[in-house]
């Protein structure tokens, strides 16, 4: 897939949260640091991290549902970093998200018909008679029947309402879809029709996706590329099949080798210890007191995230692990 | 895409819905309406003057003119209480809308701009509520003076604040969610969002808080009334009435018992309605949640058949039945279970969620929620001894003897599974110390051991550590370690991984393999949703679906060479297991399609027909039996793996 | 742990600092002049020249900085002025008045306690039965009825048809031990059954939000019996709500009591506060309920320290 220019181009950003706190000043836990990425027209890029790793965070930071202490955000070649809500209104129909929490995303008290006519009533769109068409073409879109209109989110599934949540985030045509978890929170049999739904979607509307989700299988099944986060630090990029196979970073090999696979598989990296609390990250590599690999030089300095093949870049100093026999 | 202006409004707008009044509001309702409407409609309807006065009959008792009798000046009454009313609900009633108004409005506005509103909104609240209500209201009575106006500033200001904490409760609360992050992820402007989406949302609490006002609002008016500070004479209301009846107390202990009376009437109406509401809008109240104290078991007669167990087996379980009541209608939630746990080796059971896998664990602790019973089958247990145990027949104190020394659970959230406020030390070694005669210092030992054989670093600091200081991953481990401090034959483990990040879930089913191999190991049962975790650990699978299992063998043998369909087609659906695949190419992942049957609308015939690709006639008409296909231990219940569809 | 409370300490000290000076400002604010009303309290018209004397004497006519420093200052030493209408000294007036009171919240709190916590508790175990059903009916009955009322109607019943129980007065503890007993039980009974459904409720809701906590089961899978459970893990958690309402209501109380005091003629802050609202005292007024929401606020002070205690995971 090649593309003209990226839809989205996300630049230095950075993020935390508090920073003061009654009498005592503290400090903000940056829970994103220096990110850097970007997605192309129609593509769908996969970021995957753990709890803790700030991948919801972005999300909301790209749709400026949070705001960013530093860094741009360019949709469409538009910086729309400093823009204020008002003007975030009409570029709002251009970008949506989609949920994780299937029972915390559609409004208990609203019909199915009132949660997609709210949508496209704020954007002012089918305001006439092609309104009930364009329901029912959502709900077709989604893969539920007409019936459905006038119930309530209470009367269905978790997968249901995830389709749902779908028709609404497609209702105003978007150009980039957020997809926060979106089939995390479903049972196997269902997961696998909603990711089905969203490759479809995209492959019928061309509309980009950021399909943030802890589950590197998944991602690796429906992205093009994956980003691989940790503590707030891009550790890896690179297209999904790549990534998944032959990874470049430590971190990264150690979340392939942690997937639980019927197959197993002999060469197991294990981590020690746990994620640390982002108001305290180590210094120099953010990474290095879980790494196995760890040199001394890793404390010193904070390692850039660079290319190391065509489209493919980590952020460790060290070329020379064999991820191979690493175990 | 067509544009059409604003104005015209979409065609399907059939928003308004005729209101339902729920069965438990109806008669405080209708109370409420009563005491709201009589002491406006019936002075006039019976055209009696609260003020006339015939100073002849005073204290005159109950009459047919006079229904109540005759006050200390020879008024009626009936007519008088009335009139009170009529005062103490007008008060009551306007500053219970303006206190509702301001304080949602300002409750509103602060939690949903944050910010400097957000801080006059709890900040003013704490100040008011600084004051005891009384006094405040003294002290604005002292520089207005009394009279109705000032009670209704008063209460105004009373209970305004109580509405702004609650609606800013409330509305901080909704706001995170994400329905509300959506309205605005769509660009909904502020006012949308907020009386569109928020307000409607926490309606509930504020109706509730309204009616729970009103009530105060009455209380209040007649204790300053009857101080002789609110209403001021010759306007009557019942606090003043009291005040007035105080004097002629001996005389006349009715005169004092009716406004009473009337004014608790009221009160209660108004509660009653109140409670109700709060019953009817958060229905969680009602129902039970999850297994709590349920009341003591009663003896039921020993099994006839007496307790055996093969040598290698810790658990069996024969014919399981679990039921629950609907309506007063018996639903199967369980059926016809089988299983059998070995000493030293895993048994899986696989099965999505409602598939009844969790109840057949809680069914070997006896830790059913309320409601739910094992109505037959038998669960035999090996004891410390070596004897067999049947589970379903033992007492409150038979249950408590067995839970933890000879079957220990392990449970899928380590977050809320350790209690916050003793330090994980002391609940890892509370159950030990029952159990058996140890002192302090020995169980502590016993306990930092555990702790270390589970791979927790640093076991002596994390013995004295609070559960919020440790992460999931170290939380989970002392909730292992805890279930092996008593070295039990039989862990259960519900789900012991699914709320962990990958890596740690590595960890522990690390853990949990090496256990296995341990001298003295326990039989496993693992109980997960995830065919991979399964993979790495199990020796035998059982896969359930619908309250059945459907499909039973050795771990290898279910995996590599599924016959059930639905097992299949779980294997099918894990993106890992296609790793040829990718969506960039217009692959798809095989999946299944519709939804598991709830527990009361599962179909006759196999529960899976609905969503099989294969099925045929037969499935609809004949309940699949488990039954051995390709050796005698794989089962499987499906027509075509056995045979019977061809 | 010493930061959290320190930071506690200042915001309590802030709160107080805000409620003396709204007390102040609201004398401000709110039209009408002070001295004004309190000369035609009586029902006569004031003279011009009257009302600027009773100004001066109140300190009206200095500038309103000075006022305001003057009585934070006061206020601080305790020291609250004289009584517009027989001057004598505010401070200590509340100073002999206000442990009657004390006594009285003391007491019934007490009592309301020890009635409603084991009876909620019991109720929450046995969700739905017997016992259940009959607090929460009593509980309904009780909070239906104003204090005042409750107040009367039992002087009605035990003073008066009875004759069990004096209707009211006061008796000195030291000079007459028995009589001060007798005085003090139907006022302590009085404000014990208006506070009963409040503590019956929330020890009952408490009990059962406890009850369903995950540790719960977990402390049944681990075999605990049946009673240490509902001690160790289910009265434990479920405590902090109910140390809160309490510390709540005896903050209302301080308010609430004015009512009960005036049925039973009992001699504690109301009587003097009433008249001091009916006489338009203002001085007295203001300084009654500063003293009173400083209470408060001290009250819920040791209320969050003890939750802090309570709770490991409160630290901020």
């Amino acid at each position: 897939m090649i593309e003209q220019h990226n839809l989205l181009e996300v630049e230095k950003l950075s993020l935390g949260f508090g920073g003061s706190n009654g009498l005592f000043r503290t400090k903000p836990a940056m829970v994103l640091r220096d990110v850097n990425f970007t997605i192309g027209q129609g593509e769908i890029v996969g970021l995957v991290g753990e709890s803790g790793s700030g991948k919801s965070t972005i999300g909301k930071a790209v749709l400026k549902l949070l705001k960013a202490q530093e860094g741009r955000v360019r949709f469409d070649g538009m910086d729309i970093s400093d823009l204020s809500e008002r003007q975030m209104r009409p570029l709002r129909r251009e970008m949506q998200i989609i949920f994780q929490d299937p029972y915390s995303s559609l409004d208990p008290r609203q019909t199915v018909r009132n949660i997609l006519s709210d949508a496209l009533d704020i954007h002012h769109l089918h305001m006439g008679s092609s309104r009930e068409a364009r329901l029912v073409e959502l709900l077709d879109m989604v893969g539920l029947r007409r019936e459905f209109l006038d119930r309530y989110p209470h009367e269905f599934s978790g997968g249901q309402r995830q389709r749902i949540g779908i028709a609404r985030a497609m209702s105003v045509e978007p150009r980039l879809i957020v997809a926060d978890e979106a089939v995390s929170a479903l049972d196997v049999s269902i997961q696998a029709q909603v990711i089905n739904l969203i490759a479809r979607l995209r492959e019928q509307t061309g509309v980009s996706v950021l399909f943030i989700s802890h589950d590197l299988s998944v991602v690796r099944f429906i992205s093009d590329r994956i980003i691989v986060l940790y503590l707030g630090k891009i550790m890896e990029v690179g297209p999904a099949d790549l990534v998944h196979h032959a990874p470049l970073h430590p971190y990264s090999k150690a979340l392939v080798s942690a997937e639980p696979r019927l197959d197993q598989k002999s060469s197991r990296i294990r981590l020690r210890g746990d994620i640390p609390s982002p108001l305290r990250p180590p210094s120099g590599c953010v990474f290095r007191t879980r790494c196995p690999f760890a040199l001394p030089a890793c404390a010193e300095r904070v390692p850039e995230l660079r290319e190391v093949a065509p489209g493919r870049s980590k952020a460790c100093i060290r070329d020379d692990i064999d991820m191979e026999t690493a175990s | 895409m067509t544009m059409t202006s604003a104005s015209v409004s979409p065609a399907s707008s059939s928003r308004l819905q005729l209101p339902r009044i729920h069965p438990r509001l109806r008669l405080p309702l209708i109370l409420v309406a009563v005491v709201l409407v009589a002491p406006f409609a019936v002075p006039p309807l019976l055209g009696i003057d609260p003020n006339a006065m015939s100073v002849m009959e005073r204290f005159a008792g109950p009459s047919l003119n006079h229904p109540l009798g005759l006050d200390e000046f020879g008024r009626d009454r009936l007519a008088r209480v009335l009139i009170g009313a009529q005062a103490s609900l007008r008060v009551a009633v306007i500053s219970a809308l303006i206190s509702c108004t301001i304080g949602s409005l300002i409750g509103l506005f602060g939690a949903y701009f944050r910010g400097f509103a957000g801080f006059l909104s709890t900040k003013t609240a704490d100040v008011v509520l600084c004051f005891p209500p009384i006094l405040l209201a003294l002290l604005v009575v002292t520089l207005m003076g009394p009279g109705t106006k000032t009670l209704i500033w008063v209460l105004s200001i009373i209970y305004f604040p109580a509405f702004a904490r609650i609606v800013y409760l409330e509305a901080s609360r909704v706001s995170q969610l994400d329905y509300v992050i959506a309205a605005e992820a769509l660009g909904a402007r502020p006012r949308r969002v907020m009386f569109r989406t928020i307000l409607p949302n926490i309606s509930g609490p504020i109706i509730v808080q309204f009616s729970l006002t009103t009530a105060a609002a009455i209380i209040t008016e007649s204790g300053l009334s009857y101080l002789g500070l609110g209403v001021v004479p010759p306007d009557p209301s019942w606090g003043q009435m009291i005040r007035g009846a105080r004097a002629y107390m001996e005389q006349d202990p009715l005169g004092i018992v009716i406004p009473c009376v009337a004014i608790s009437l009221t009160i209660y109406g108004v509660n009653l309605l109140t409670d109700r509401l709060r019953d009817v809008l958060d229905p969680k109240g009602l129902s039970g949640g999850i297994p709590i104290l349920s009341p003591r078991r009663r003896k039921t007669p020993a099994a006839t058949v007496p307790a055996t167990l093969e040598a290698d087996t810790v658990l069996r379980i024969d014919n399981l039945d679990v039921t629950t009541n609907r309506n007063g209608v018996a639903i199967k939630l369980i059926e016809d279970v089988n299983l059998r746990v070995r000493r030293g080796r895993c048994t899986a059971l696989v099965g999505e969620s409602g598939s009844g896998k969790s109840l057949t664990a809680s069914s070997v602790m006896g830790l059913l929620p309320r409601g739910v019973t094992v109505t037959s089958g038998d669960i035999m247990l090996r004891g410390q001894h070596g004897q067999a145990i049947q589970v379903t027949t033992l007492s409150g104190e038979g249950l408590e003897a067995i839970r933890g020394r000879d079957a220990a659970m392990i449970f899928q959230e380590p977050m809320t599974a350790l209690n916050p406020v003793y330090k994980v030390g002391d609940q890892l070694i509370e159950a030990a110390k029952v159990h058996r005669p140890v002192s302090a210092n020995q169980a502590r030992d016993e306990g930092i051991a555990f702790l270390k054989r589970v791979g927790v670093n640093d076991p002596e600091r994390r013995f004295d550590s609070f559960p919020h200081m440790l992460s999931g991953g170290l939380r989970q481990r002392v909730m292992i370690a805890m279930a092996l401090s008593m070295e039990p034959g039989l862990l259960l483990a519900d789900e012991p991984t699914t709320a962990l990040d990958v890596t740690v879930q590595a960890e522990i089913i690390d853990l949990l393999i090496a256990l296995k191999a341990s001298a003295g190991a326990p039989g496993i049962l693992f109980i997960s949703h995830d065919l991979g975790v399964v993979a790495q650990l199990a020796d035998e699978i059982a896969v359930m679906y619908a309250g059945r299992v459907v499909e039973q063998g050795p771990a290898a043998t279910v995996l590599g060479n599924a016959r059930h369909p639905y097992t299949r087609a779980l294997l099918q659906s894990m993106p890992a297991a296609h790793e040829e695949l990718h969506a960039s190419r217009s692959d798809t992942l095989p999946s299944i399609g519709g939804t598991p049957p709830l527990p009361h609308e599962r179909p006759a015939g196999c529960a899976f027909r609905d969503r099989c690709p294969h099925a045929v006639p037969v499935c609809a008409d004949e309940r699949p039996d488990l039954t051995a296909v390709d050796g005698p231990a794989h089962l499987a219940a499906c027509h075509l793996a056995t045979g019977r569809a061809a | 742990m010493a930061r959290s409370v320190i930071s506690r300490l200042a915001s309590a000290l802030t709160m107080l600092f805000v409620v003396a000076t709204l007390v102040f400002a609201i004398q401000v604010v709110i039209p009408g002049d002070p001295a004004e009303l309190l000369l035609s309290s009586a029902g006569s018209t004031p003279t011009r020249e009257n009302i600027e004397a009773l100004r001066v004497e109140m300190g009206l006519d200095r500038p309103l900085a000075q006022q305001y420093a003057e009585f934070l200052w006061g206020a601080v030493r305790l020291d609250f002025g004289s009584s517009l209408i027989d001057n004598s000294s505010i401070g200590q007036t509340i100073a002999a008045r206000l442990p009657r009171t004390l006594e009285l919240i003391a007491v019934a709190m007490t009592i309301a306690v020890a009635v409603a916590v084991p009876f909620g508790t019991q109720a929450a175990l046995r969700v739905g039965g017997r016992l259940d059903t009959a607090g929460s009916g009593v509980s309904a009955i009780f909070a239906a009825v104003p204090v005042f009322v409750i107040g009367t109607l039992l002087i009605l019943l035990f003073a008066q048809t009875l004759k069990l129980t004096p209707a009211g007065g006061y008796a000195d503890f030291v000079t007459a031990p028995m009589q001060h007993l007798t005085n003090l039980i139907l006022p302590a009974v009085t404000v014990a059954m208006s506070i009963f459904p409040i503590i019956f409720r929330m020890t009952r809701s408490s009990v059962l939000d406890s009850l369903s906590n995950e540790w719960v089961r977990t402390a049944l899978a681990k075999g605990l019996p049946r009673r240490a459970v509902v001690r160790r893990h289910v009265l434990r958690n479920a405590l902090g709500p109910v140390v809160t309402v309490i510390g709540l209501q005896l903050g209302i109380l301080l308010g609430s009591t004015v009512l009960v005091e005036f049925v039973f003629n009992w001699p504690g802050l109301s009587g003097y506060l009433v008249t001091a609202v009916e006489q338009r005292d203002y001085p007295t007024v203001r300084a009654i309920i500063l003293v009173v929401a400083a209470l408060f606020i001290f009250i819920n002070l040791l209320i969050e320290l003890l939750q802090m205690k309570l709770d490991p995971r409160v630290q901020l």
